[in-house]
């Protein structure tokens, strides 16, 4: 890549260079925006929410902007005083995800049915592999639960800005790839279905909106990943409408010995033969 | 070279004269799944995994097992072939045991309820806030008794921990589950010849009684006995004769299944050994020898049974009775068993009685192929140990069950509601009475969920049970694959000490039990002023197990502790011969058990200092330490006189019959032609309430049908699948019929360990209920495939408590019931138990101890005693 001009620099030579520049520093706004986002559903999901937390997501600002993209809270969540709110949502959290009978958001449970299954393993030996170690926070938190997992997303993201900083292009590429990579075999997996459970079971409007946030904006990772065809496989596949479905067959096409020589070979006059319109198949090579 | 031209027949005509040079030709590659095991390969990785050996822990037999990890999951557990009492063999259910680790509705933190009792809200809190909590409320128990502090436990295999912990406290109040369980068993052997259980030689036998046992797949101790019944049958032709109310697969394996009205083994039982008496056919150098009474005595006092006698209480016709009994005392070696069946009803202890009496009589004790004492081992106890507590516990030692030795916990419900006995703090531990008890949720749902009887519930559990689900404070405990513990049982003729060993590291924030008690000690004496922290002293659970096995005689020089991580077991008596499944020892022989243990001499230097009085019992110390005959000094058996106690005088002053008798059930003599019995059982796959969360199991069996025989369907017009109506005077449940012809005419059997309310997704079926759909992935291999509607439903509500009142055993094959067909707002798994009516029941058993109005009239026999004021010591005693 062409050199970056020092700031002292009167003349901008490179009108192009300054655009790079530009759009790194844009860049860089949107992985630091990101790893925002990936905090604050990391928060959400790691623990029970401190009185801290719940007091930054009640600033007006956070609220109006959640607002903006069709996030609202109830009552139970903006009304009652912080230790009130503090305390009943960590009811809900062990309803929802920490004792019997609730949805783990482990996962190695979501997709094998049992704690600490070959995505812990995995997981684990990725965070070790890019240099993290889990530290313990007011809980034990397995390596695959959905907190750590966004939490580690973030770090790329903080990492990759930081990278971005320094206009250290390979080391941001190989971070970028490694996003991609944990959410094409981890969270893409499962985070999509995963909210739309958590959305349905919530009682309270704070769990059933954040797991409304968590899916729309899983949704938007993966597509601005360009991991368009990435399964989930806890039950959140996309419905799409019957009206958007391209045929790639043709249903009405008959059965071997039904085409025209095959029904002249059984003795059928040519009169008795149908047309048969043909429909070309789509391109089944993946894009992007 | 000309390469051959071969066509496809030509080459194969080639090779039919290959036979002998294939033969010969060298084999170099072994298929590995016609090894014993010990090892294992993974099959996707060809990695060989990680093997850890343990002791299972499902049921509470403690098979030798291994754990096969890979990257520190269990993948697989299989029998430890170097374990001389299973031989390498698991079960079904022991080969499931890592869905306890991994179960997605495992508890991993300590939770706080929020809300009612029972009401499923919980909040996540910190050990040290669980810590803190708890010990506020010990230490205002302390102050005021520690006696209100309680422990209940179900299966205790901590090695002591648990009393240490409550001695700590100064708690006596410590109350286990054996009264459900098999206490009358215990009660019935230990005053007799000492031990609480048998150990039949099967293998060796050519006769086998088996009274009320279905071995085959359950009772104490399946897996090993199973082994040794089936080479018995098959090495040795043995002859195995079954009484059971129902066709078990024990029973349809055995050569006879006799149909016996239940609780009337004892009356069987007395009738053989009458025709043995009768017709000579005892071992009467034995009896005069080994036993505290003469020949002519038990002669005289069996007069009385005769096979008429018998036949018309137990419905078992008189020849049968007698040829069975000549066939048994003629066959040698013969040995019986028995398990739940003689033991569990009212006056259960003078049932098992009758039935030891038989290899008693005819001298098959501790004979190869005979009737052999149990072979266990012990171990030490970290010191320094905390001292006995200063007061007794009503309902630890209850007053009026000073012979039940292993207490009469089933009642406790009922003295706390009396007022017998404050309690403040309640621990649980392994246990579920809830669901496991009688009465149910009708009576422990009731106790537990009454805060002035049980202000403060804390449970020790990793599973979300019907009792732990009533609790206030609930502390993650480990399941087993994460656990140290001591072990040893003795289901074997070679006695041997085990381990449970962590296999892999706990998961979440569970922590094993001793860790556990050892927090709350330390947090209520941090600075060891209050005395308590001495006691509680180790590093982990391993440092503990060193405490236990780095010093015991034998081991110590194998390598301790490290000899036990690495094999699981000692000693390691032989290999196991792939040709014959048995153990062989190093010149290739089959290892061969030591008999006659009551026949070991004492050493010289141990009779330095005795006595021998004129019956020839060799004291020491004011001790008997052994028994005098033919001029040579023999240890005896473990009892307080060195002999078999055929006559228990301590019964006697309590107005018991000393001598082996029978009673009947009153209720059973008075019950209506159209009255049933009903009676539980367990299957070879579930046990207790832990099983139905595992899916290997209940993919096997998951549903509950009440037996009952074509005889009796045909009166009500009830075919296998309508719903029926069972009705006891405590309550009523709707389940569904299964018509057979192996259930006795008056007996309708409903299976157990199903019906669950609470204990996860899977147990409940919420998974399939409304608010619970999609709570498993979808690729979710088990839960995507649970193809049964059907939980079943649990019999406990609707059977009454009753009280043996020698053994303290629970009643529970004595509930007389009304069978009819399904009314028409009667659904299916309806069931319903009314407190009032428990309390009657419990009211109406307490008249049959010692101290109750009936217990007279039961024993018109000892007319003689003087009356409950009249005795003058106090009996009983922990175990």
């Amino acid at each position: 890549m062409t050199a970056a001009l020092a700031f002292e620099d009167p003349v901008v030579a490179d009108p192009a260079a300054a655009e790079t520049m530009q759009d790194l520093a844009q860049l860089r706004e949107e992985c630091l925006a990101r790893a925002n986002l990936y905090r604050i559903l990391a928060g959400v999901f790691v623990e029970e929410p401190s009185t801290n937390f719940l007091a930054a997501l009640r600033e007006p600002g956070l609220l109006q902007s959640l607002c903006d993209v069709g996030i609202a809270f109830d009552a139970d969540f903006l009304a009652s005083d912080l230790a009130t709110l503090a305390e009943a949502l960590a009811c809900e959290y062990a309803t929802l995800f920490a004792s019997s009978g609730g949805f783990p958001p482990i996962e190695s449970v979501r997709l094998t049915g049992r704690f600490k299954q070959d995505p812990h393993f995995q997981v684990a030996q990725i965070y070790q592999r890019m240099g993290f170690a889990q530290v313990k926070g007011r809980f034990e938190v397995f390596p695959d639960q959905l907190g750590m997992e966004l939490m580690f997303v973030a770090e790329l993201l903080e990492r990759s800005a930081a990278a971005l900083a320094r206009e250290d292009m390979p080391t941001f590429k190989r971070l970028e790839k490694e996003s991609k990579r944990f959410w094409a075999l981890h969270l893409g997996r499962w985070v999509r279905g995963y909210s739309g459970l958590i959305e349905r079971a919530s009682s309270h409007s704070f769990y059933r909106e954040m797991a409304r946030f968590l899916g729309g904006f899983a949704m938007e990772e993966i597509a601005a990943m360009g991991l368009s065809h990435l399964d989930d496989l806890d039950r959140g596949q996309l419905e799409v409408p019957k009206s958007e479905i391209k045929m790639e067959f043709n249903p009405d096409e008959p059965v071997c010995g039904e085409c025209p020589p095959g029904l002249l070979e059984r003795g059928a006059g040519s009169a008795a033969a149908r047309v048969i319109p043909i429909t070309p198949l789509h391109d089944l090579q993946l894009r992007g | 070279m000309k390469i051959p031209s071969l066509k496809r027949r030509t080459f194969l005509q080639v090779s039919a004269g290959t036979g002998a040079a294939a033969a010969t030709a060298p084999r170099l590659l072994h298929a590995m799944e016609n090894d014993l095991g010990g090892k294992d390969i993974g099959p996707v990785t060809a990695v060989e995994r990680r093997a850890v050996p343990t002791n299972c822990h499902v049921c509470n037999i403690q098979d030798g097992a291994i754990a096969y990890l890979e990257n520190d999951r269990v993948v697989k557990l299989e029998g430890n072939p170097e374990h001389v009492s299973t031989r390498g063999r698991l079960c079904a259910k022991g080969n499931s045991g890592m869905w306890y680790s991994y179960d997605p509705d495992r508890i991993l933190y300590p939770l706080k309820r929020v809300g009612a009792r029972g009401e499923g809200k919980w909040k996540r809190i910190t050990w040290d806030e669980a810590l803190t909590e708890l010990t506020q409320k010990l230490d205002a128990a302390i102050k005021e008794d520690p006696n209100t502090i309680m422990m209940k436990y179900g299966r205790n295999r901590t090695g002591g921990t648990l009393d240490r912990f409550m001695q700590t406290l100064g708690s006596a109040t410590v109350v286990n589950h054996t009264s459900v369980c098999e206490s009358s068993k215990k009660v019935g052997m230990e005053p007799t010849w000492g031990p609480d259980i048998e150990t039949p030689d099967f293998a060796n036998a050519k006769y086998v009684l088996n009274f009320g046992s279905n071995v085959l797949e359950a009772s104490y101790f399946h897996n090993p006995l199973s082994q040794r019944v089936t080479e018995g049958r098959i090495d040795n032709q043995m002859k195995i004769v079954t009484f059971d109310v129902r066709l078990s697969n024990t029973a349809g394996f055995s050569d006879e299944w006799i149909p016996v009205f239940p609780g009337t083994d004892g009356a069987v039982a007395l009738a053989m050994g009458n025709v043995i008496l009768r017709e000579d056919m005892q071992d009467s150098d034995f009896i005069t020898n080994w036993t505290n009474v003469t020949v002519a005595e038990l002669k005289a006092h069996y007069q009385q049974y005769t096979p008429e006698w018998a036949s018309k209480i137990s419905g078992v016709p008189v020849e049968t009775i007698e040829r069975v009994a000549r066939e048994f005392a003629t066959a040698k070696p013969a040995t019986l068993f028995t398990y739940r069946g003689p033991a569990k009803h009212l006056y259960g202890s003078y049932n098992e009685k009758a039935c030891m009496m038989l290899p008693i009589m005819t001298g098959n004790v501790e004979k190869k192929g005979g009737y052999c004492l149990p072979r266990g081992m012990g171990w030490p106890q970290p010191m320094p140990e905390p001292g006995k507590p200063a007061k007794g516990s009503y309902l630890s030692h209850p007053p009026d069950y000073p012979l039940a030795a292993h207490k009469v916990s089933h009642l406790v419900p009922f003295w706390i509601a009396e007022g017998k006995q404050k309690i403040n703090v309640y621990f649980t531990y392994q246990d579920n009475a809830v669901y496991t008890n009688p009465g149910s949720m009708a009576v422990w749902g009731k106790l537990y969920k009454d805060e002035k009887l049980i202000p403060y519930l804390v449970s020790m559990s990793p599973f979300m049970g019907e009792e732990t689900a009533l609790a206030d404070l609930i502390l993650p405990d480990c399941p087993y694959l994460e656990r140290w513990e001591p072990e040893s049982m003795p289901n074997s003729l070679w006695p041997w000490l085990g381990i449970r060993q962590p296999v892999h590291k706990a998961l979440g924030e569970s922590r094993e039990n001793r860790i556990m008690l050892r927090d709350i000690i330390h947090k209520l004496d941090p600075d060891g002023k209050r005395g308590m922290k001495q006691f509680w002293n180790f590093k982990d659970g391993e440092d503990y197990m060193r405490h236990h096995f780095d010093n015991v005689p034998g081991l110590k020089e194998a390598g301790g502790l490290n000899f036990l991580k690495q094999h699981g077991v000692w000693p390691i008596y032989g290999k196991l011969n792939p040709k014959t499944g048995k153990v062989s020892d190093k010149t290739g022989r089959e290892i061969q058990a030591e008999y006659g243990l009551y026949k070991k001499e004492i050493s010289a230097a141990d009779m330095t200092g005795a006595t021998v009085d004129k019956a020839g019992t060799i004291s020491k110390n004011g001790k008997a330490i052994g028994v005098k005959r033919d001029g040579k000094n023999y240890v005896g058996f473990p009892t307080g006189n060195r002999v078999i106690n055929v006559r228990i005088d301590q019964w006697a002053e309590y107005g018991f019959n000393p001598m082996p008798t029978f009673k009947r059930i009153p209720w059973h003599e008075s019950m209506k032609d159209d009255e049933l019995i009903l009676s539980t059982f367990k299957l070879n796959v579930m046990k207790q309430s832990r099983t139905a969360a595992v899916k290997w199991l209940a993919e096997i069996a998951h549903s509950n049908p009440a037996w009952m025989n074509p005889e009796t369907a045909a009166k009500m017009g009830v075919k296998t699948g309508d719903l029926v109506r069972v009705e006891s005077a405590v309550g009523y449940l709707v389940t569904k019929a299964y018509v057979t012809e192996g259930i006795h005419p008056k007996v309708v059997s409903i299976p157990t360990g199903f019906g669950h309310w609470e204990y996860g997704r899977l147990a409940t079926l919420k998974l399939k209920s409304k608010k619970s759909d999609a709570s498993h992935g979808q690729d979710d291999p088990d839960l995507n495939n649970v193809w049964w509607d059907d939980k079943g439903v649990h019999p406990n509500n609707i059977i009454p408590v009753v009280a043996d009142p020698i053994g303290g055993s629970q009643g529970w094959y004595d509930t007389v019931v009304k069978v009819t067909k399904a009314g028409p707002t009667d659904k299916y798994g309806d069931t319903e138990g009314s407190w009032e009516k428990h309390v009657a029941a419990f009211k109406e058993t307490m008249r049959y101890a010692y101290t109750g109005d009936l217990h007279r009239k039961m024993h018109p026999e000892m007319t003689a005693w003087a009356g409950p004021e009249s005795v003058k010591h106090k009996a009983g005693g922990e175990h």
